[in-house]
């Protein structure tokens, strides 16, 4: 599995807390980053497109009939994956720190 | 600016904007009315990353179904990492640079007057947009150049050779 760019990442983060629609993936992915990671609609979609084509989301009516509320939600492969994907960050976060401790002492 | 939106849209595969074009409008037009809050540079910027979004998304799209289609060439980064964006910093350099080599000619063409050269020098300024239009158009050339020999061969079934057995297969 390829490393995730960090814009994906935080869209699947925001999609493990709760299914979103795309305005509110847009603020929720601000807000976690802290404002350093604005998406605009262009990027968002064409990583939305990525995921869906490989089976890590999924797009649902949030009302019966209403293609205009489409959201979101992390499939059992997206969360596996992104489960994955973190565990893979925090052996890297963790031999970072070592080695630079080392380094340091 | 939805106009605009909807307009630079266009750009993108008619199947991507059979399936996104509707939400995506929907999901912008909600954004923008909640930038109406905001200063007019945060509105102006964000209106600019809009668009360069959508650009490069359209091109990014249009890239990566060449490439799907293109089942036989040997790499698939383009598919794999379909968020790459070509760095600023590099931008900033290739025109840090550009400066550099314009003020050196100008600094050059400065000591041969004071110097007395006979030969009589022309200003690089009245030359240089001539310069990287033919720079351009010269790099669209060999992109549409390579572009025609990757679809030859394609076209001519090459990539099948690969498929070929050459011996029979031991059961």
């Amino acid at each position: 599995m390829q490393p995730l760019s960090e814009p994906a990442l935080l869209v699947l983060l925001s999609l493990a807390e709760q299914p979103r629609h795309g305005y509110s993936i847009l603020n929720d992915v601000e807000i976690v980053s802290s404002g350093r990671v604005r998406l605009s609609t262009g990027t968002l979609y064409g990583i939305l497109h990525r995921l869906l084509n490989r089976g890590w989301i999924e797009r649902f009516e949030e009302e019966e009939g209403s293609r205009d509320r489409l959201a979101y939600r992390l499939t059992s492969t997206g969360r596996r994956n992104l489960r994955l994907e973190v565990e893979r960050m925090r052996q890297l976060t963790k031999l970072a720190s070592l080695r630079t401790a080392r380094r340091e002492a | 600016m939805l106009e605009v939106y909807r307009w630079v849209l266009r750009l993108y595969p008619d199947a991507y904007r059979r399936e996104y074009a509707e939400e995506m409008v929907s999901v912008f037009r909600d954004a923008e009315t909640a930038m109406r809050r905001e200063s007019v540079p945060t509105r102006f910027w964000f209106r600019v990353r809009e668009i360069k979004g959508l650009l490069s998304g359209a091109v990014r799209e249009h890239l990566c179904g060449f490439i799907r289609g293109q089942s036989w060439i040997p790499f698939r980064r383009f598919d794999m990492r379909s968020e790459f964006r070509f760095p600023r910093s590099t931008i900033s350099l290739m025109l840090v640079i550009l400066a550099g080599v314009v003020l050196t000619i100008e600094k050059a063409k400065g000591i041969q007057e004071k110097y007395g050269a006979g030969t009589n020098v022309t200003s690089v300024w009245s030359t240089l947009p001539q310069s990287l239009l033919v720079m351009v158009i010269a790099m669209c050339v060999l992109a549409a150049a390579g572009w025609a020999i990757l679809f030859a061969l394609r076209r001519s079934g090459v990539h099948r050779l690969s498929n070929v057995q050459t011996w029979p297969e031991q059961r």
